[in-house]
């Protein structure tokens, strides 16, 4: 006699992502496999650092997710499913799991969460989104009040705008901000918002030039300021401050300024995270100061980690981060040897200008100078400036790059115009062992000074590479240097050398090699993007690649990255230092399987290039 | 937690003991079969007992003239339901179905036409019955409709150990005369699992109920029973 027991099944279609699922037949087979647990009020369902190998449906009740510290992540209601973020890496749990309330749950074995996870999109996609959702709570419960992520910037005002006119003078100007206590004043023209003059403007821009009192404001006010509408979230801010470098930002609504948040007002909200973190950085006036923020920065990383951000949303923080120390330390160096000589534009290449960075790595840095540069007039300038700055940039655990790939090369410290000429000869003459070492020029990003230097540099690039084939030809060869690790019954082949003899390397043959290819094509089309998922978006649109196939890509490069990441993170946790070579037989099988068919995606696509960009035979 | 202390008087002290003395007497075939596989220490702790939960609907009250037409069975420990393990029967019974306990059991005429006779799936459900303590709610109908069934077929009673959650829910309930006031506390399978926070089941499926039961039973255990302790402080 057929079994069915509709009780367990109804209930469970009544809930998201089942009730999506069309095949019931498959989910009452699942059904079967079922195990019911009855949890009393302030029992453990998973204690902390346990192995979980389930799925759980909440029945009745409610379950809280706690922390390793102990903190509340979120509360799960009747419907709710937990236990599914360590099936998907296939270990222990990095939340424990509490019943709030007597509670009946519904154990459903991982091989079935598996299996509708591969097999259907519904069910992944839910998850997906879930994760989503987990990672702005746990970005939530990390900050003390509010956070940045979820609330919006309205909410940050304190007080009406205080503003006057554009034809008042200085002296009014500066005595309204007196008495209202304001750092920043808005000038409006009939209620629009047309300047802005802060504290500092009339320090540095009236009374440092001994301007009269009776100059009209609008002459020192900066006119047209970046503004936020008031819908936006604070962490928009946040990124806006950080990008501009501007400390106060009017807040618009219906083309009416309606307030202004200060970078004081955010930090007050936020307590934690790299957006606090960042914000320190600019406070710091010495290297003693910048490398104690360093020091945080593993613990920034882990906690990133924890909370199942993605690599794209560590790599993009982690950026920001190295960018943010870039910065404050060229503004110190201005302070110490003055201001420079001739416009100049220091220069991010690599993962940094991807903003793929992970946790620490070396530095790898260039300086465009402008035409106007004459060395035997500015070159002890630019000289002394990048050394310092790169000097202490390895002080602050970005450690010098082996390869002298640095603005302190004098190499790599030239005007724009020999900066063209040196990608002119390098596309125009390819040699494939030079430009092994010299493709992460090829990522160039503009982080301080003119940026406009870095973006005409671009260009240059952009145009060169797309009339060349030959030269792209040479950047499919190199981008199949590296193999992915996998043998020909799909088995993993490890390194086997010395020390490292049981593990492969998950940069060098995983997320380099997809990197390269994605960097090809994205020259091919004359892409304007650096990092590589926009990139990929890119290529998508432009048709280049059978369909689907950008997207394996994007895939492939998560996947691989998400390994690394946790198989780093554990390795913080063990007191150890990160690297990238990940034993096998540490991961999980589901691990595993998906690293196999991300190696098997790389493989196909490198054989891809090399007949898309073949060039001609010699 | 408090622990509830059974009246073991009114049971069998050692199934065990039993089991051997009835598996001599016991005709050849499923019963013999059954009593002879034996039955678990009475010391064997709770953590350790097979339990499997129980119920059966029936065409009326009375076990000598009404007949068992369902029976559900789902195997349990106190922290694991196991929905693989269960089993469902129907069976036709020898008369008619009364109206009105067709509306209680939501089972058709048409679906019961179809079934065996309960003679010839007694067999089966005995050996699903083997070396488990059942948990049942209201112990007294399962037991006499099973013990009719085994006598008519076998021409020798079954007996077996249970846990009866409603037994256990008047222990855990009872008060003194002098502190009752009020409706007397309900001791349905519905009002004992609202007590624990359980959801709320359609009632009168001899699966859906031995679940109730089921579930019913871990609360009780969570909240009154030591697992640790003896089985034979608890069985019936």
């Amino acid at each position: 006699m057929d079994v069915e027991l509709t009780e367990i099944l109804e209930a469970i279609c009544q809930h998201a992502p089942f009730n999506d699922i069309a095949e019931e037949a498959l989910l009452s087979e699942m059904t079967k496999e079922i195990e019911i647990q009855y949890v009393r009020a302030g029992e453990w369902v998973i204690s902390p650092g346990t192995l979980n190998n389930t799925l759980f449906f909440i029945r009745s009740g409610a379950i809280e997710a706690l922390s390793r510290k102990d903190k509340l992540i979120r509360r799960m209601n009747e419907g709710e499913l937990f236990g599914y973020a360590s099936l998907l890496r296939g270990g222990k749990s990095s939340q424990s799991m509490r019943a709030i309330e007597d509670s009946l749950l519904y154990r459903i074995p991982a091989r079935w969460f598996l299996k509708l996870y591969e097999e259907n999109d519904t069910f992944s996609d839910f998850f997906e989104l879930a994760r989503e959702v987990r990672l702005r709570l746990a970005m939530d419960s990390q900050s003390s009040d509010v956070s940045l992520m979820t609330c919006p910037v309205m909410s940050l005002l304190r007080r009406q705008p205080v503003s006057t006119t554009a034809d008042s003078d200085i002296l009014t100007a500066a005595q309204i901000m007196t008495d209202k206590r304001v750092s920043s004043l808005l000038i409006t023209e009939q209620d629009e918002l047309i300047g802005i003059v802060t504290d500092r403007d009339l320090r540095t821009r009236a009374l440092a030039k001994g301007l009269p009192f009776d100059t009209p404001i609008s002459d020192i006010m900066t006119p047209d300021p970046i503004v936020m509408d008031s819908r936006d979230y604070a962490s928009e801010a946040v990124l806006k401050m950080m990008e501009r470098n501007v400390h106060h930002l009017p807040v618009i609504k219906d083309n009416r300024p309606i307030g202004v948040v200060s970078t004081g007002d955010i930090v007050q909200k936020e307590s934690h995270g790299s957006v606090y973190l960042i914000s320190d950085i600019f406070k710091q006036s010495n290297i003693e100061g910048l490398q104690a923020i360093s020091r945080k920065m593993t613990h920034t990383f882990t906690q990133l980690v924890v909370a199942d951000a993605n690599t794209q949303m560590i790599g993009n923080a982690m950026s920001h981060i190295g960018t943010a120390f870039v910065k404050r330390l060229l503004q110190l160096a201005e302070d110490q040897f003055g201001k420079a000589p001739v416009p100049y534009c220091f220069v991010a290449l690599g993962s940094q200008a991807r903003e793929e960075q992970i946790i620490k790595t070396d530095q790898d840095n260039a300086l465009i100078l402008s035409d106007k540069y004459d060395e035997s007039l500015h070159g002890e300038y630019f000289e002394k400036l990048s050394e310092w700055v790169c000097q202490n940039l390895d002080k602050c655990g970005y450690d010098l790059c082996s390869g002298d790939i640095m603005a302190s090369n004098p190499r790599w410290r030239q005007p724009i115009s020999v900066w063209k000429q040196y990608f002119t000869d390098w596309i125009r003459e390819p040699k494939a062992e030079a430009l092994l070492r010299l493709s992460i020029f090829f990522d160039l990003r503009g982080i301080y000074g003119d940026k406009t230097l870095a973006t005409k540099l671009n260009r240059h690039i952009r145009a060169e590479a797309k009339a060349h084939s030959g030269f792209l030809t040479f950047m499919a060869r190199n981008a199949n240097q590296r193999k992915p690790p996998l043998g020909f019954f799909r088995q993993f082949v490890l390194d086997g050398e010395g020390k490292q003899s049981r593990t492969f390397n998950l940069k060098e043959r995983g997320i380099a090699p997809i990197i390269d290819i994605v960097r090809v094509h994205a020259l091919a089309i004359g892409s304007d993007k650096l990092n590589t998922l926009e990139r990929l978006e890119d290529i998508e649109a432009e048709g280049l690649l059978p369909d689907g196939r950008a997207k394996d890509l994007a895939l492939a490069l998560e996947m691989i990255g998400m390994v690394r990441i946790r198989h780093q993170k554990d390795q913080i946790d063990a007191g150890e230092t990160p690297n990238n070579h990940v034993n096998p037989a540490n991961l999980s099988s589901f691990e595993k399987r998906h690293l196999r068919d991300a190696f098997d995606i790389v493989s196909r696509q490198q054989e891809f290039i090399k007949f898309r960009y073949a060039g001609k035979r010699s | 937690m408090t622990n509830i202390e059974l009246n073991k008087d009114v049971s069998f002290q050692d199934w065990q003991a039993n089991f051997e003395q009835w598996a001599e007497e016991a005709p050849e075939g499923a019963l013999k079969r059954y009593y002879q596989a034996g039955m678990i220490k009475s010391t064997t702790p709770l953590k350790d007992t097979p339990l499997l939960a129980l119920d059966l609907e029936t065409t009326g009250l009375d076990p000598k003239t009404d007949e068992i037409i369902s029976l559900g069975l789902i195997p349990m420990t106190h922290n694991a339901i196991r929905c693989q393990g269960a089993r469902y029967w129907m069976a036709k019974p020898k008369r008619d179905l009364h109206a009105e306990s067709v509306t209680i059991h939501e089972i058709t005429h048409a679906e019961l036409a179809e079934a065996p006779r309960l003679d010839s799936i007694l067999d089966e459900i005995l050996d699903a019955l083997i070396q488990q303590v059942v948990v049942v709610h209201c112990v007294s109908i399962e037991r006499q409709f099973l013990l009719e069934a085994s006598l008519k077929r076998y021409g020798y009673p079954l007996y077996f150990p249970v846990l009866d959650t409603m037994d256990i829910e008047r222990q855990v309930q009872h008060k003194p005369w002098w502190k009752r006031f009020g409706k007397p506390t309900s001791l349905r399978l519905d009002a004992c699992r609202q007590r624990y926070h359980l959801p709320r089941y359609k009632a009168h499926h001899a699966l859906t109920d031995a679940l109730s039961s089921a579930e019913l039973l871990q609360a009780q255990i969570a909240y009154h029973m030591n697992l640790e302790a003896d089985i034979s402080d608890y069985w019936l």
